[in-house]
């Protein structure tokens, strides 16, 4: 795949159209490159690991909680729908983390960030019932009509923290 | 036109006081369980208090419980939240584990968050960290001194691939199938 990345970027140039070129939906910038590799991943790796302990801005996560995919910061209140069974004023740890960033950089899961690099804490604050929803059918006509109303769990968390735990490219500390 | 005349008002999530920021407050203070000792529709009432009431009064100590007898009148669940809120609920002909049920759902609520429709599901003070993404997030700068309409940036590069490029793009492959390269990948 590489090569053929590699082959599309030469053809590109070949064509010289330039930045806006036919060929560009299929450019990035892996261009081949003899020995810089190791260095350049090393220093984006120590620069990464210099913003997370400097830790100057605040910390957002995506995670993955009951079936749907939240971004959560610092102090957001999330309300999930449906029977979970932590109750009132239990702390928890929401492990799914499928991505976590500062302002200035990103750490992609493939698809999860690895066990124990980003610690996502919650509390319970309320758990109760959602309004009432009405669920009215009828058929035109038919003599048919069919009339259900139905309460959903509602369950309300705050996000207690979303950190950074350890530094990026290390042996993980694997916690499950 | 506001929202004030409608049955359920709608409303987006909301916490009272930060709780939860820093240590959790249960938000129900007060619950007043009315009943009849005689009546029948009363009977899963006196029933919740003759075998459950005291485990749940030691179980939550901050919670106030009263007990209010009254002849021939339905059995009603008052719950007062910190946020002074007052639901009110009547348990007219309901059993024990249904009373158990709708009891445990005012503790756990923080008020009463049955009569507002939710519209949003999330609340957050911070809703962007990175900046919000413009149709110039990841642009070159040099566009912006460029002098428009210039074909390099107006270009259109959604065609497909006419006969020739699909040759070219065969050549090209065929070449790097001789010599092999390296990437940054």
């Amino acid at each position: 795949m590489a090569l053929i990345r590699a082959g599309l970027q030469r053809i590109a140039n070949a064509f010289s159209y330039g930045q806006g070129g036919m060929l560009s939906r299929f450019m990035n910038n892996l261009v081949p490159i003899e020995n810089k590799t190791t260095d350049t991943t090393k220093e984006v790796i120590n620069e990464c690991n210099r913003l997370i302990e400097q830790n100057t801005s605040r910390n957002f996560a995506i995670i993955h909680l009951l079936g749907k995919q939240w971004r959560v910061t610092d102090g957001d209140l999330l309300v999930v729908e449906g029977y979970w069974p932590p109750n009132i004023g239990d702390k928890i740890r929401l492990d799914k983390v499928l991505l976590a960033g500062s302002k200035d950089i990103s750490l992609i899961g493939r698809p999860l960030v690895q066990p124990g690099l980003v610690n996502v804490t919650a509390t319970i604050i309320s758990k109760g019932l959602s309004h009432t929803r009405t669920h009215f059918k009828k058929k035109r006509r038919k003599q048919f009509m069919r009339i259900n109303f139905q309460k959903a769990q509602q369950t309300m968390l705050r996000i207690n923290a979303v950190e950074i735990a350890n530094k990026i490219n290390e042996t993980p500390k694997n916690v499950f | 036109m506001s929202a004030k005349h409608l049955f359920l008002q709608p409303g987006f999530v909301r916490a009272p006081l930060q709780n939860g920021v820093g240590r959790y407050v249960c938000q129900l203070q007060r619950i007043v369980l009315k009943f009849c000792k005689s009546h029948g529709a009363s009977r899963g009432m006196r029933d919740f208090i003759e075998q459950d009431l005291v485990e749940f009064a030691k179980q939550n100590p901050g919670v106030v419980v009263y007990l209010k007898p009254r002849r021939h009148r339905g059995p009603v669940v008052v719950g007062e939240y910190l946020n002074g809120e007052r639901v009110w609920l009547t348990v007219h002909n309901k059993t024990h584990s249904e009373i158990t049920k709708w009891i445990e759902v005012l503790r756990t609520q923080q008020c009463n968050v049955s009569n507002i429709r939710l519209r949003k599901y999330q609340y957050t003070d911070h809703p962007s960290i990175q900046g919000p993404w413009t149709p110039w997030t990841f642009k070159h700068p040099e566009l912006n001194v460029d002098q428009l309409p210039d074909p390099k940036w107006g270009a259109n590069n959604r065609l497909p691939r006419t006969a020739t490029d699909e040759l070219r793009l065969l050549f090209e492959k065929q070449k790097l199938n001789e010599q092999e390269l390296k990437t940054g990948e």
